[in-house]
């Protein structure tokens, strides 16, 4: 069952606002970590990529929003072509949220510093401006009793969860997700799943690197499968898990489900 | 009353200590009383300075300490300043600014302090105006600069490179990056070496003395000369250094283990 109703489902593909096209990265060392990957997200919508480890999911993901440089193709953010300036990077970054596997929470500042830091450095804001809009966002990802402790205090999930509110309180339209899940204990994967399908309930456009099957099956606009670096099938969630059309798909989903 | 075994062993390492504490001063003794040395110890306090009609009169090895401390202090600053600077420069993507860097590291690590304390005062100086105390300071900051560049770029790239993916995910420019996450996250990790760079630095600043800059060790030269208390004035100057040194590794211990309680 689709978690997301059929009117935003068809709403989900609105306006492009991502696009790529060819792109192409070998790492030193001579991995060809992409070889032509082209993609189109549209407004709100929820596109999961999965794949073997070393299929270059992370790679596609990170070159969104520029962490990890193109030998070549065209990635653009809501019609903004990602170029070699430094103000186009800081530019995109600004519009498109990242959490990483790992978190990567600055352990030095507390949850609250490490909400309040991009809104003031970035978005300009007040002390207290920041400070409110932090309150609002840990409320949202339930964790208002944290707001003074330091990330080593905090298990795994919630960690996270601070991460992802962390990356929305840029307001970014757009969210990453780089294995999001994949750190965590087993019992702390469902709290952080729980905000990410709140976030696509709202209408976030998401792409969502992930080996959580039942995740991109319920919230899952669409599905993203790769290997070796390229995109083996695209296809709507529920015809990419009932029919897939490709070989490899069929028994890469016979593997994990 | 029985002992415990570690209170035993303990005892027996105390007493040891004493003992070979006792040994060397009654070497030292011995051989001052070989040598027909005349020990003035009374005259020891007197150097630090005196009443004299209900006022305090600063002597030579206090006026000396003040000197000392002022040249310490002033380049430690600097050579902090100095040593982040260069760490940022080998860091950075500038082909000009690594090779700057890299060519004042390998002068400063490769050329002797004293010959470095000669040069700024008996070239630079004289081209710049610069007085015999800016010398000191000025030498000993490039000199220990170098040194604290080292161990603040080991702490730079200690931090994993996913602190500085997640802040320029959240569109922080790498300058902010730097200031607000790496740096303060770097610089607490190598405060116990960049502690050991500054008592270094204590000890160093006595070189200056052979540039007429009066700080303690000259101002014990001086005394030794008018007194020939040889003994007593250096075990008296080595004490101070000691002090002083002590009581910085002290500090940096205290200042350590509040950063630790913090994070």
């Amino acid at each position: 069952m689709a978690f997301r109703s059929e009117e935003q489902q068809a709403a989900a593909t609105g306006p492009e606002v991502i696009r790529v096209e060819g792109l192409h990265k070998t790492f030193p060392g001579g991995v060809k970590a992409l070889d032509g990957v082209s993609l189109s997200v549209g407004r709100g919508e929820v596109v999961v990529v999965v794949g073997p480890s070393g299929s270059g999911k992370s790679t596609l993901l990170r070159c969104l929003n520029g962490l990890e440089e193109t030998d070549s193709g065209r990635v653009a953010i809501n019609g903004l072509d990602l170029d070699h300036r430094t103000a186009t990077r800081l530019a995109i970054r600004r519009q498109v949220g990242m959490v990483f596997q790992s978190f990567n929470l600055f352990p030095h500042l507390t949850v609250t510093g490490n909400m309040n830091l991009a809104q003031r450095l970035v978005r300009g804001r007040s002390a207290s401006e920041a400070t409110e809009a932090t309150q609002r966002l840990l409320a949202k990802v339930g964790l208002t009793d944290k707001a003074d402790a330091y990330p080593a205090q905090l298990s795994g999930g919630q960690q996270q969860r601070v991460a992802i509110a962390r990356a929305l309180a840029v307001e970014p339209s757009i969210m990453l997700f780089d294995e999001a899940t994949s750190a965590l204990d087993p019992e702390m994967i469902g709290e952080v799943l729980e905000v990410m399908k709140t976030l696509a309930y709202e209408g976030m456009t998401m792409v969502v690197v992930t080996h959580e099957m039942g995740f991109a099956r319920e919230v899952g606009d669409r599905v993203l499968f790769m290997e070796n670096g390229r995109v083996v099938e695209e296809a709507a969630t529920d015809e990419f898990f009932r029919s897939p059309r490709q070989e490899r798909t069929r028994q890469f989903l016979s593997q994990i489900l | 009353m029985v002992l415990t075994r570690a209170a035993r062993s303990r005892a027996i390492d105390l007493a040891a200590f004493g003992l070979i504490l006792a040994g060397v001063a009654w070497l030292a003794a011995r051989g001052a009383e070989g040598l027909g040395y005349h020990w003035q110890w009374y005259a020891a306090p007197g150097y630090f300075g005196s009443w004299e009609a209900g006022s305090f009169i600063p002597g030579p090895l206090l006026r000396g300490l003040g000197v000392t401390l002022q040249i310490t202090a002033l380049s430690l600053v600097l050579c902090m300043a100095v040593g982040l600077a260069t760490a940022l420069l080998r860091l950075s993507p500038s082909w000009a600014g690594r090779a700057l860097a890299r060519c004042y590291l390998e002068t400063i690590r490769n050329t002797p302090l004293l010959i470095q304390i000669f040069f700024t005062y008996f070239v630079l100086a004289p081209l710049t105006g610069l007085t015999a105390f800016g010398s000191a300071v000025l030498a000993l900051s490039l000199f220990e600069g170098a040194y604290a560049s080292e161990i603040i770029r080991a702490g730079i790239v200690s931090i994993p490179r996913g602190q500085w993916e997640a802040a320029a995910s959240l569109g922080l420019t790498s300058w902010q990056a730097y200031r607000t996450v790496v740096l303060p996250q770097a610089l607490r990790r190598v405060l116990p070496p960049l502690a050991g760079q500054a008592v270094s630095l204590v000890k160093d600043s006595a070189l200056v003395s052979t540039i007429a800059v009066y700080d303690l060790a000259l101002r014990g030269q001086l005394i030794v000369a008018d007194t020939f208390q040889t003994f007593e004035v250096w075990f008296t100057v080595a004490g101070v250094y000691l002090a002083l040194t002590l009581s910085l590794s002290l500090a940096a211990g205290r200042l350590e283990r509040r950063l630790k309680g913090g994070a």
